[in-house]
């Protein structure tokens, strides 16, 4: 066992170390790609009324235009390497303060989707996987299908219109926290931990209840792919030889189900939700928008709008490395379901 | 007892309401006085003369810093707006014009401190003009529009008197002191903070204040919120007594949709950018206060560049002013909020009026534009691009819609273009769009004041690139006119060649609408088209 988690690492840090060259093409492109969009940065935040052409200069000066682009990269370049991703624009403040400030916000709630998606996604798609042709399996694909229809922010809109406009239910969609609230110390950076590590259970349960419509929202619209992926991968390990078997000898109905046959139907489930999760963090930009969340695929939208260059590299670095890390983490998950993957 | 009535019936629906079924939030106790504002833009630095400022920076800083003076207000068919004509004392307690109006003396309240208790001096006006004019930031361009190009034009006379001397006699001078970029500046703090590459802390004044306002920062967080408490010793609005509310919160939420609802559900206090289709419901639901005020210092414009062939032909432009559906446009844009620029008659073909804007004698006729394109030289029409930026698209995207249908129907074929904001200001900056939407805002609405800046020279803000050297002379001549009557005249002239040449045509001014709750009182339409936090109170 010692030696399959070991070659587990050994082969963990050799995919890290084969995707360096990869994120240095994303930086570099990213940074050409940037240059190439029209709009010039520059006269667009000179947008005072009387704001003319030295104040463009000026703000072209600031963010370092006015020099030629090979040079600018290499600037650039010197500055990741001491870790720092340049100032934004349009917040002011170095990229580096904003990213961490935010990507904890865009992580928890899509944390909190996707688990919130698995716990709808994977009983569904076994429920409907156990009885297929039935009317289960029809109200689940009708169900799924519902999710995907309807995007993200159109959902969004109206479980605000329901539960906070309506009902009352919710608290009002602006951010990750009442505004009167108090914040807890922060220390991962994640509210619902934050405040449980200080003690604060009002506030741990202020924070769930802003996170609670947005997550769904994400959610409802992932089920789709996870409930059809366990549905599909159910029925083939249902139909296979060892279930049969597993039935034939009279083992109990949850040992055949969950141990036998969910086990081994999980494996392109966690694939799945590892491509999911990616995309989720980079997409739900809708989402943010309409619940007013203080992520980081919003404000690199907002950065791309005014061509704010620093924020937009920043985010797209942010992104790529995330996409190796899941990977990687799917990866390892792989070899915990299933053992033979990691021998190779 | 609620979780048993609600019960839904699928299973997220139950997840939802399971979690959610709570009391409401728990709310300070000072909910009354404190003004939750809710916008679609961000505040992005404490110091409004950053080079990048929001206007929400700006509105931000009118609480958070002082100047020498401030506009006054007045009501404008029944509503409050500000009064260029007006100019009270801020952190001037009184001012004195020289009868060769060159000299400014502006006298301090001897009661006037700054937040850190320190009194506000002479010396520390010096220093924010200063930086203001030598500086590398906003101020520069909007001081030199009031004739203030060098620190040599202030001088301390004592502690508590400042003079500024003016090479000419400028009436945008003193109104230009009461914008929002003269700020004063604690400078003893300031220069604290100051470094030899930065002799006038810009970078630290970015994220700290050291002013004397009626309010100080508690939390800024850039893009999101800023949090400010009241200056109890702030005294300068209404007399001995500071602002109203305790607390402002300016939240930042970008859905106009959510600003709306939050606004309803009585969450949120007051917001002025929602769309107008939710004002127009928000209002005929009749529970809250919706103060709609034309924006009389901003213009919405088809524009037109009058270098590009081929709207060189003033009769191509002319014909184009008598193809658009001004009626549907207004409708469809801004469903009639606002104040329209078109539709006008002008008894002998001459403008009564020499203010701007004035309403244009201009309407669809779609047979005297055909006569004009006839006249230009295109009896069959042309090709041309139509463009306006993503961050318009609400108002703007019906308005391109219906301004390709109507000339489509005198030949001239429209091509679409929704650019992204920046680079829609590139375009523009660069000269190369020949027709699109734009508007324009002047702080300092004067006739001259809009001719000089927006129809002058090859400049950005000259959108229609008009270049008319019998306008130029007339408006630079204006500015400086001290006698009433003769500057009207010179304002009929100016609106006459507008009106002859259509470098650009007015559609109208939109209307502000700020929706609030129904217990606030005091708002008012100011320059810089935000709400003044110190404006506002609650019955």
């Amino acid at each position: 066992m010692t030696g399959g988690l070991g070659a587990t690492m050994v082969r963990a840090g050799r995919r890290l170390l084969s995707s360096l060259p990869a994120l240095f093409g994303v930086l570099v492109f990213t940074f050409l790609l940037m240059r190439v969009l029209p709009g010039d940065p520059a006269v667009f935040f000179a947008s005072g009324p009387n704001a003319g052409k030295e104040e463009i200069e000026q703000i072209r000066k600031q963010m370092g235009l006015n020099k030629p682009v090979p040079e600018q990269l290499v600037y650039y370049l010197s500055d990741i390497g001491h870790g720092n991703l340049g100032r934004s624009m349009m917040t002011g403040q170095p990229v580096l303060k904003d990213l961490r400030e935010r990507l904890p916000a865009s992580l928890e709630l899509t944390f909190t989707a996707l688990l919130i998606a698995l716990i709808a996604a994977v009983p569904l798609g076994v429920v409907a996987a156990l009885r297929p042709g039935s009317i289960v399996d029809h109200g689940v694909r009708l169900f799924c299908a519902l999710g995907v229809c309807v995007p993200t922010f159109v959902s969004g809109l109206l479980l605000i219109y329901v539960f906070y406009y309506l009902l009352g239910l919710a608290p009002d969609p602006t951010g990750r926290i009442d505004v009167f609230t108090s914040l807890p110390p922060q220390r991962t950076g994640f509210l619902s931990i934050d405040f449980l590590l200080a003690g604060d259970v009002e506030g741990w349960w202020a924070a769930c209840k802003q996170l609670i419509l947005p997550a769904v929202s994400m959610a409802l619209f992932v089920i789709a792919p996870l409930a059809r992926i366990t549905r599909a991968s159910m029925l083939v390990s249902l139909g296979s030889d060892f279930v049969r078997t597993a039935r034939s000898v009279g083992l109990s109905w949850h040992k055949v189900v969950v141990t036998y046959a969910l086990r081994n139907a999980i494996l392109p489930v966690i694939t799945i939700a590892g491509i999911v999760f990616s995309t989720m963090l980079g997409a739900n930009v809708l989402v943010e928008k309409v619940f007013s969340w203080p992520g980081v695929a919003s404000y690199a939208l907002d950065a791309l709008l005014s061509s704010d260059y620093a924020p937009v590299q920043g985010f797209v670095l942010l992104m790529a490395s995330l996409f190796v890390l899941v990977n990687l983490l799917v990866d390892v998950c792989y070899g915990i379901a299933d053992p033979r993957v990691s021998v190779e | 007892m609620r979780f048993v009535s609600l019960r839904p019936a699928t299973y997220v629906l139950a997840t939802t309401a399971l979690l959610l079924i709570a009391t409401a939030p728990s709310q300070a106790q000072t909910r009354a006085e404190t003004l939750r504002y809710v916008t679609g833009a961000s505040v992005n630095t404490l110091d409004p003369n950053i080079p990048g400022s929001t206007r929400e920076s700006f509105a931000l800083s009118m609480s958070t810093y002082d100047r020498l003076v401030a506009f006054g207000r007045k009501q404008l068919n029944g509503k409050w707006v500000f009064d260029l004509d007006t100019i009270t004392g801020e952190l001037a307690e009184s001012y004195d014009v020289s009868p060769d109006g060159l000299k400014l003396t502006f006298h301090l309240r001897k009661d006037a401190k700054f937040q850190d208790g320190s009194p506000v001096t002479a010396e520390d006006v010096k220093w924010s003009l200063d930086r203001c004019v030598t500086a590398p930031v906003l101020g520069k361009a909007q001081l030199l529009t009031g004739s203030m190009t060098s620190a040599d034009q202030f001088k301390v006379i004592d502690p508590l008197t400042v003079e500024v001397t003016l090479p000419k006699p400028d009436k945008l001078a003193l109104p230009n002191l009461a914008t929002v970029y003269p700020v004063i500046i604690n400078s003893k703090v300031a220069k604290e903070h100051a470094s030899a590459d930065d002799p006038w802390a810009t970078a630290w004044l970015k994220e700290h204040t050291a002013g004397s306002g009626a309010y100080v920062i508690e939390t800024f967080k850039p893009g999101e919120q800023v949090i400010i408490k009241r200056n109890e010793d702030w005294n300068r609005g209404s007399p001995g007594k500071p602002a109203f509310f305790k607390r402002v919160i300016v939240q930042s939420v970008p859905e106009p949709a959510t600003r709306a609802n939050l606004v309803e559900r009585g969450d949120a206090d007051i917001v002025v950018d929602l769309q107008a289709s939710d004002v127009q419901s928000l209002e005929a639901k009749g529970k809250l206060k919706v103060v709609s005020t034309p924006q009389y210092n901003a213009i919405t414009f088809v524009s037109m560049n009058n270098q590009i062939p081929p709207f060189d032909n003033v009769n191509v432009r002319r014909a184009i002013a008598f193809a658009l559906p001004y009626d549907d446009m207004f409708k469809a844009a801004l469903f009639g909020r606002g104040a329209p620029l078109f539709g006008a008659t002008w008894p002998d073909g001459k403008p009564a009026n020499g203010i701007y804007p004035y309403q244009q004698p201009v309407k669809l006729d779609l047979d005297k534009a055909r006569e004009y394109l006839k006249v230009a030289g295109f009896p069959e029409g042309f090709s041309t691009t139509f463009s306006f930026n993503v961050g318009q698209s609400s108002t703007a995207e019906p308005m391109a819609a219906l301004v390709k249908e109507s000339l489509g129907k005198i030949g001239i074929k429209v091509d679409i273009q929704k650019l992204p904001d920046a680079q829609m200001s590139t375009l523009i900056n660069e000269k190369k769009l020949p027709f699109y939407i734009e508007g324009i805002v002047a702080w300092l609405p004067s006739t001259d004041y809009f001719y000089r800046n927006f129809y002058t020279g090859n400049q950005r803000w000259n959108y229609s690139s008009i270049n008319n050297s019998e306008l130029v002379a007339i408006a630079q001549e204006a500015r400086f006119e001290p006698d009433k009557a003769k500057y009207e005249e010179d304002g009929r002239k100016l609106n006459a060649i507008h009106n002859s040449e259509m470098p650009q045509i007015m559609l109208w001014q939109p209307n502000q609408d700020a929706v609030m709750a129904s217990s606030i009182e005091g708002y008012t339409y100011e320059f810089h088209r935000q709400v003044d936090y110190r404006d506002v109170s609650r019955k």
